[in-house]
């Protein structure tokens, strides 16, 4: 995976270029907005993370050219400012997310794992602990056992593993299920939890929330 | 407040020369009647005394007091007035009337009349007026005649005189003292109305201040005031935005500094080393904190809550996104995150990041100080007209002493974990912006509940 980095502070960026690294990124270095933008402008990136405050070019100027240009990558906007309308004009001018300094590097890696997954169709096999999600045939298996999954199951297990350690919402899972059967929602979690017994996956009841799946400890 | 009041002083040099002058004029006044008084009485003692001695004949052995009854009754004019006579010659010898009668302290010229007071023995007022008798060869022939009158009538009338003159100089200074006084009171109305104006403010209120048509005066006090207050307002945008600046300044080598441990720690083998690491990481994560704690601090101003976007806030999903965002960093933290909607449907007037803020410092106190195991419940209830918003955990809970002196600024509840001390000053803040309060509470059987309450839209 291709990714550009452009922030000017050599002590950050040469920490993230190693953590992006081992985070199997390949990792493109832009030390201001106008190498930044050159780069961008000639070379295919899979994503890009640009800080705002870049020497030369700044890096709002840089993703309104880049955006002018007609470049639809996914772009993750980094920057030390933080009020509201920073965030707005940010994506406003074209950025896809948008995360404040400090932050936490599991939290870009995963939110640059989104924005590269939102580009792609989500048809690709997933495979969590035991379970392998089939998402083209819509077949799931636990350890290459297959589960019979109806399809209501199938949306909610399929919810649950995209959102994986985040909480699923009620509400989500109705409008995932297309229809208002809320009621109905905590036997359809009954027997999904019956099914994924193995797997090392389970899932949370999250009180007043909804729910979460989680890797069991082994 | 040192010294006396302005009022009090007004109304002291003002009433006290007044006072001084009525008593020195009242003083005078009662001289001068008491002299009018005696020179009345000398006049009238002496024609008596004059009289007296027109009666008296020369003869050849002596002389002979013609006093016909007129005489004596003109003597004795008033029972009350105690009138008494002496006639003698020589002038040590008593001829007719009182001998009681003391002669002059000094004698004086033939003709000439002397008065004096003497006690005999009531007081009285005496005239003593020596003649040359006419007849020649005789012996002696100087003639003393004393008519005396008692004292209390002519004391009398000195005192009516002053009372005269007294009692209506004493209506006129209380009517002044009541007409300086309600004069000071108006004229120092502004002045008062200044000082209300400055007691009925907030410690961070800067507006100017204003003043209804207010005397040159006070207007030039009020003009200083408002000019100092602006400088007050300005010294503090200025801190303000230079906190704002560090605070941005700062977080990318922070972060720089962040992921540059969090590198370090995966490659380091050694424990001893690994230790260290660790420390300096977590101090890199709790400056990151301070710095971004620093800076919705300066956002929560009141000049920066005003400039903030203001909109009705739906607390139902407030409480369900932000606590949505903490389960995973609570389940991490080996704490149950739950919420709990009591009342649906409550919505607060406000700024929805500063809220979010509060409530997220509220979550993150409890998910740092309840400890491994603790349930921590998001609650949301209506009170009366107010919403109240609840974090309650059943960890440890806080010590009542720690409750009230939480909310200070870098107060912290434990020595452990990140926590900056500014988590719940900004909660205070954030809430008392938004016209709410915030406090802690002890939950049953034990635990803290941290409880904003808000008033409803």
């Amino acid at each position: 995976m291709n990714l550009l980095l452009a922030e000017d502070d050599a002590l950050l960026a040469d920490a993230l270029q190693q953590q992006l690294l081992n985070a199997s990124f390949k990792v493109e270095w832009a030390e201001n907005g106008a190498v930044a933008e050159y780069l961008l402008r000639k070379q295919d990136f899979d994503v890009a993370i640009l800080d705002l405050g870049l020497p030369m070019v700044d890096g709002l100027t840089v993703l309104k050219r880049v955006r002018e240009a007609g470049r639809t990558l996914p772009i993750l906007v980094l920057t030390a400012l933080d009020a509201l309308e920073h965030r707005v004009t940010g994506l406003q001018a074209g950025a896809d997310d948008y995360l404040t300094k400090p932050f936490d590097f599991p939290e870009l890696e995963a939110r640059l794992h989104a924005l590269m997954r939102r580009g792609r169709p989500a048809s690709q096999a997933q495979q969590l602990r035991k379970l392998t999600l089939d998402r083209a045939a819509r077949r799931a298996n636990i350890g290459g056992e297959p589960v019979e999954l109806s399809p209501r199951e199938w949306a909610l297990l399929d919810l649950l593993v995209t959102e994986r350690d985040h909480v699923v919402t009620k509400a989500q899972i109705v409008a995932a299920w297309g229809a208002d059967e809320g009621g109905s929602i905590e036997v359809y979690i009954h027997r999904l939890r019956r099914k994924l017994e193995g797997s090392g996956l389970a899932v949370r009841t999250v009180r007043g929330l909804g729910y979460l799946l989680e890797a069991t400890v082994q | 407040m040192n010294g006396r009041s302005l009022h009090r002083q007004l109304l002291l040099w003002l009433l006290l020369p007044q006072v001084v002058l009525w008593l020195v004029a009242a003083f005078g006044a009662y001289r001068l009647a008491s002299r009018h008084a005696d020179e009345l009485v000398d006049a009238s003692l002496l024609q008596a005394a004059r009289a007296l001695a027109r009666q008296i004949k020369p003869t050849a052995s002596g002389f002979f007091v013609d006093l016909p009854p007129s005489a004596q009754d003109i003597l004795a004019a008033d029972p009350e007035d105690r009138v008494m006579y002496r006639v003698s010659s020589p002038p040590d010898q008593v001829r007719l009337g009182d001998a009681r009668l003391p002669p002059p302290s000094q004698p004086a010229p033939l003709g000439e009349p002397v008065f004096y007071d003497a006690t005999v023995p009531e007081p009285m007022r005496v005239v003593s007026l020596d003649l040359h008798l006419g007849a020649p060869g005789a012996v002696d022939s100087t003639l003393r005649v004393q008519v005396a009158r008692a004292s209390a009538p002519r004391d009398l009338l000195a005192r009516r005189m002053l009372l005269d003159t007294a009692l209506p100089l004493s209506i006129l200074i209380a009517l002044m003292s009541l007409g300086v006084w309600a004069g000071i009171r108006k004229g120092l109305k502004p002045l008062a109305e200044l000082q209300a104006q400055m007691e009925g403010r907030r410690a961070d209120a800067l507006d100017p201040v204003e003043l209804r048509a207010a005397p040159p005066e006070v207007g030039a006090l009020a003009g200083a005031l408002n000019e100092l207050l602006g400088q007050v307002q300005q010294s503090l945008n200025t801190q303000r935005r230079f906190i704002s600046d560090a605070a941005h300044q700062l977080r990318t080598p922070l972060a720089g500094l962040k992921s540059q441990t969090e590198l370090a720690l995966e490659a380091a083998t050694d424990p001893a080393l690994r230790q260290r690491l660790e420390r300096v990481h977590e101090s890199a994560v709790r400056s990151a904190r301070l710095v971004s704690q620093l800076l919705v601090l300066a956002r929560t101003d009141p000049e920066a809550v005003a400039a903030q976007e203001w909109a009705l806030v739906d607390c139902d999903q407030l409480v369900r996104e932000v606590a949505a965002e903490w389960v995973p960093r609570a389940l991490a933290a080996g704490c149950d995150l739950g919420v709990d909607i009591v009342d649906a449907g409550q919505r607060v007037q406000g700024v929805e990041l500063l809220l979010r803020e509060a409530l997220v410092n509220l979550i993150d106190n409890a998910v740092r100080y309840a400890g491994r195991g603790a349930t921590i419940t998001v609650r949301l209830r209506r009170a009366g007209d107010d919403v109240w918003m609840d974090v309650e955990d059943n960890g440890p809970g806080l010590a009542p002493e720690l409750r009230a002196q939480a909310f200070e600024r870098f107060v912290r509840g434990s020595a452990l974990g990140e926590g900056c001390g500014l988590g719940l000053a900004i909660v205070r803040e954030i809430v008392e912006r938004h016209g709410g309060s915030a406090e802690l509470r002890p939950a049953a059987p034990h635990g803290c509940i941290a409880r904003l309450t808000l008033p409803p839209s």
